[in-house]
């Protein structure tokens, strides 16, 4: 089996653990109205904890998608590719879907947002659906 | 595409298991190609060939569909 660019298996639960951090921290970001000192400055407190906040989230999100399976073999390779073209139609369609029905007046960073995790984590989701599935088949045999 | 592999397990006497640890896939691989759900690339059909010391096509077989 030809290596793959895939991270060691240990990192989904770094990845998970990462992920998990992000949500009480984007709670307090919530809480108390960070966002309201905003002064427009690069790498004032609520852009720092802006990048804190996104990049805990994305790079959880990618280390969850991205990392080995126990036994990484050619099977489990092509449901890496066919989930993450179902990622991508859907993201797309989203984007799409997205783009028809803003107005001038949207604030496009919702939409930059969104992009953010959305193919990842559809991906994430289809590909431990085609998982369960595959291991189940094992169970009923 | 259908295959003999069940049956050539079951002359030499290994597992599904077993017969995954030799070619280094999961078992989940080896069943899903025994059910004829999943078609091995030729590496892997080649690699299986030698575990049971015969030519692929004696195991791979192809079907009228194909």
């Amino acid at each position: 089996m030809k290596p793959q660019y895939l991270f060691p298996s240990w990192t989904r639960w770094l990845g998970l653990a990462l992920f998990l951090v992000h949500l009480p921290v984007m709670h307090i970001w919530n809480i108390y109205h960070l966002h309201s000192y905003d002064d427009g400055q690069l790498f004032n407190l609520p852009h720092l904890f802006f990048i804190a906040t996104v990049v805990l989230m994305v790079l959880g999100l990618f280390l969850i998608a991205f990392s080995r399976e126990k036994i990484e073999d050619e099977q489990i390779y092509q449901l890496r590719l066919s989930s993450l073209r179902w990622a991508i139609f859907a993201n797309y369609l989203l984007l799409i879907i997205a783009l028809i029905f803003t107005n001038s007046k949207a604030d496009y960073k919702d939409m930059l947002r969104l992009n953010l995790w959305v193919p990842l984590m559809l991906f994430i989701i289809i590909f431990r659906w085609k998982m369960f599935r595959l291991n189940r088949s094992l169970k009923e045999e | 595409m259908k295959n003999t592999i069940r049956i050539e397990r079951a002359i030499k006497n290994i597992t599904q298991a077993e017969l995954a640890d030799l070619i280094s896939v999961s078992r989940q691989t080896i069943n899903t190609i025994e059910s004829n759900k999943y078609v091995p690339s030729t590496v892997l059909a080649l690699k299986i060939a030698r575990v049971f010391e015969k030519p692929v096509e004696q195991i791979f077989t192809l079907e009228d569909t194909d």
